[in-house]
C-alpha cells in the first residue's frame, strides 16, 4: 500500500491538522474549545479514512462523531459550570507526580514507536539495496470509482460475518438510552417516578432537593393511581 | 553489533536521506500506523494529566479513534494483499463507533448526576472514595 502524487499531500496535510488539533485539544483552557479542536481532529481522521478507500466508515465518522457524540459534549460542557478552569484560577493540568508519570508512559511508548520502526528501516534498507526503487512502488488505483462497490462489501461483511454482534450493539444502545435518561433524572423526576425509598424522602427535603410541594404533588399522584 | 540502532546507521550510512525523501512523498502503512500511535499517546496524555472529566472523555475518544485509523490502514493493506475478508477491518470500526456513542452518552449522563451533587467536575475533587 503505497500513496504517491496528491494522494500523498493530501495525506500529509490531513495528518498533520490531526496531530495538531490532537494536541490542543488536550492542551486548550476552555472545554468549548477542546471539543472544537476534537471535531477538526475526527474530520481530519475522516480525510484519512476517505484516502483509504473507508468512505462509508468517513461517512459514518462525520454523522455519528461529529453530529452526535460531539454536540452531546458541547451540550454537557455548557451545563456545567467550567468558568473556573477557564478564569485561570484554578490548575489546568493534575499534581506534579502524576504529570511525571503520564509523561514517562509516554515517553515509553515514543520509544517503543521508534524501536518498531528502526527494526523495519533494516528490512526497508535491503529492499532498497537490491535496486527495486521506485520502479517497485505502486501507485493507488484513484482512477476507478470503486465507492459503492466497497460500502456493498462492508454491508454483506456486516451482516453476513457481523449479525450477531450487529444485534447486540443494537441492544447496547438501547441499554445506553434507558441509561443516561435514568442516571440524569432530577430527584424530582424520580419522586414523580416512585423511585425514591420513602426513608430517604425527609433526608432530600432536609438538603432542599425536594420541596414539601413536590413531595405532596407526588403522593397524590400515586393516590390517584391507585 | 546487535544494538537496536544498527539498521538506522546502516540506513544513515546509505543515503538516508534519499531514503527520507523516498518515504515522505510515497507514505506507506508505517506512517497511517504512525499517526495512529501518535494519536494514542497524545489521548494518553491527556487521560493522565488533565483534570476536567469531560476532556478526559473527549481525550477517550480520542484513542478509540486512533485503534480506528489502525484498522482501517491495515484493512487497505490486506485489501491489497488480496485477502478474502479484509474489509472485516471496517466492521470492526462500525462497531467501535457504536460502543463510543454509547459510552460518551452513559458518562456525559454520570457527569450530570455528579455535578448534581458535588458542584465539581474536577477528578482530583471527587475523592468519596478515597483512603
Amino acid at each position: 500500500m503505497v500513496l504517491s502524487g496528491w494522494e500523498s499531500v493530501f495525506f500529509w496535510v490531513f495528518a498533520l491538522s490531526a496531530l495538531v488539533a490532537g494536541l490542543l485539544t488536550v492542551m486548550a483552557r476552555n472545554a468549548v474549545h477542546s471539543a472544537l479542536f476534537l471535531i477538526s481532529t475526527l474530520v481530519s481522521v475522516a480525510a484519512l479514512f476517505v484516502l483509504l478507500g473507508a468512505e462509508f466508515i468517513a461517512g459514518v465518522q462525520i454523522l455519528v462523531y461529529v453530529g452526535g457524540v460531539m454536540v452531546l459534549f458541547l451540550f454537557v460542557i455548557m451545563l456545567v459550570n467550567v468558568s473556573a478552569e477557564e478564569r485561570g484560577s484554578e490548575e489546568l493540568f493534575n499534581r506534579t507526580g502524576q504529570v511525571t508519570a503520564a509523561v514517562c508512559f509516554v515517553a515509553l511508548l515514543v520509544f517503543g514507536l521508534f524501536y518498531a520502526v528502526n527494526q523495519s528501516a533494516g528490512s526497508f534498507a535491503s529492499n532498497r539495496s537490491e535496486g527495486a526503487g521506485a520502479a517497485r512502488l505502486r501507485t493507488a488505483e484513484t482512477g476507478v470509482s470503486k465507492i459503492s462497490e466497497d460500502t456493498q462489501r462492508v454491508g454483506a461483511s456486516l451482516y453476513r460475518y457481523g449479525a450477531l454482534p450487529f444485534e447486540i450493539a443494537s441492544l447496547l444502545l438501547l441499554v445506553a438510552i434507558v441509561g443516561s435518561v435514568l442516571l440524569a433524572r432530577t430527584s424530582k423526576q424520580e419522586l414523580v417516578a416512585d423511585d425514591v425509598d420513602p426513608r430517604v424522602i425527609p433526608e432530600l427535603s432536609a438538603a432542599g432537593e425536594l420541596t414539601p410541594a413536590e413531595i405532596e404533588a407526588a403522593a397524590r399522584a400515586k393516590a390517584f393511581e391507585v | 553489533m546487535n544494538s537496536p540502532f544498527t539498521p538506522a546507521l546502516a540506513l544513515l550510512q546509505g543515503g538516508a536521506l534519499d531514503n527520507l525523501q523516498q518515504s515522505l512523498q510515497h507514505p506507506d502503512l508505517s506512517k497511517f500506523l504512525i499517526i495512529g500511535a501518535l494519536l494514542f499517546s497524545i489521548g494518553v496524555a491527556g487521560v493522565l494529566t488533565r483534570r476536567n472529566i469531560i476532556v478526559i472523555f473527549m481525550s477517550i475518544e480520542l484513542i478509540l479513534n486512533a485503534a480506528n485509523l489502525n484498522f482501517i490502514a491495515f484493512s487497505r493493506y490486506l485489501q491489497e494483499q488480496g485477502s478474502v475478508n479484509a474489509v472485516a477491518g471496517q466492521v470492526f470500526t462500525v462497531f467501535i463507533i457504536v460502543v463510543a456513542a454509547a459510552e460518551a452518552a452513559i458518562g456525559l449522563g454520570l457527569v450530570i448526576a455528579l455535578y448534581r451533587n458535588r458542584e465539581t467536575i474536577f477528578v482530583d475533587k471527587i475523592d468519596l472514595l478515597k483512603w
